[in-house]
């Protein structure tokens, strides 16, 4: 259980990051792209460990 | 093992497999909603960077930063305390699963009083030409649905106190926590294309 509780730490860690790196980016070198680069790795991130995104398409019902 | 246990086995089993295809019939269902609520959301998007120009230029207007970056921190938080709870509950720890879906409606409260008291309270008002419309139109879905994922979480936190919900069985937490990790996903793109993106102008 530890582990898992581990995981999600380690994604808030990384999304807090990437929010970082984003506000950086927006005041020193603003790039439309940029951001949209990052936020997009951010939703990724969510999507897969956060909203289990894979679990639609495996084979094992779940929860 | 006589018949009566064998036959009590096999209905233990059909039971398990009948409630496995209705999560995943209605883990189907719930992404398909979320995949309708997308073209709302993506509309809003569109007409933030359609209508947020000068010249061709991409603008915005002069919004706090640091309401922006701390909301935006408490909402990422909130999303770790939802999926502590929904981890807890697949291992059975009730206490922590409790306890941290109480954390996530608390910080869900103060993201909804960050946007709603401190962002709306500020100088722009909704019929501020397309900069107030823009703003309110996407914070203000955004905070419905953050008010109905409060709402929801503090439903599962009720029946969870009232014994619902096991390691096994509990596709009720799974989907509470997926919505709330769709705020979280939505406000990902919202919070650049408000607050960071365009070169800031007076509103």
């Amino acid at each position: 259980m530890r582990g898992h509780y581990r995981t999600g730490i380690l994604v808030l860690i990384a999304l807090a990051v990437l929010t970082g790196i984003e506000y950086v980016i927006a005041v020193s070198f603003p790039s439309t792209a940029l951001l949209f680069l990052v936020a997009i790795m951010k939703a990724a991130l969510v999507l897969y460990y956060f909203m289990h995104v894979t679990s639609l398409w495996s084979e094992e019902g779940g929860h | 093992m006589s018949a009566v246990a064998a036959h009590a086995d096999v209905e233990a089993h059909v039971a398990e497999a009948d409630y496995q295809e209705r999560t995943r019939r209605n883990r189907l269902g719930l992404w398909l909603f979320f995949v309708s609520e997308l073209f709302m959301f993506g509309g809003l998007l569109v007409a933030r960077f359609y209508l947020w120009r000068e010249n061709g230029e991409i603008v915005r207007p002069e919004l706090d930063q640091n309401l922006g970056l701390i909301i935006t921190s408490i909402l990422l938080l909130s999303s770790y305390f939802m999926n502590r709870a929904e981890v807890a509950i697949a291992h059975n720890d009730r206490t922590n699963f409790l306890v941290s879906l109480l954390i996530t409606a608390a910080l869900g409260t103060v993201f909804l009083v960050g946007v709603v008291v401190f962002e709306w309270g500020a100088h722009l008002r909704p019929w501020d030409g397309v900069f107030g419309a823009v703003l309110f139109g996407m914070t203000g879905m955004h905070a419905l649905h953050v008010l109905s994922g409060i709402i929801l979480i503090l439903n599962v936190w009720w029946l969870g106190t009232k014994g619902h919900f096991s390691a096994e069985e509990h596709w009720g937490v799974e989907a509470c926590a997926i919505y709330w990790h769709y705020v979280d996903l939505i406000w990902i793109f919202f919070y650049p294309a408000l607050y960071l993106i365009g070169r800031a102008v007076p509103a």
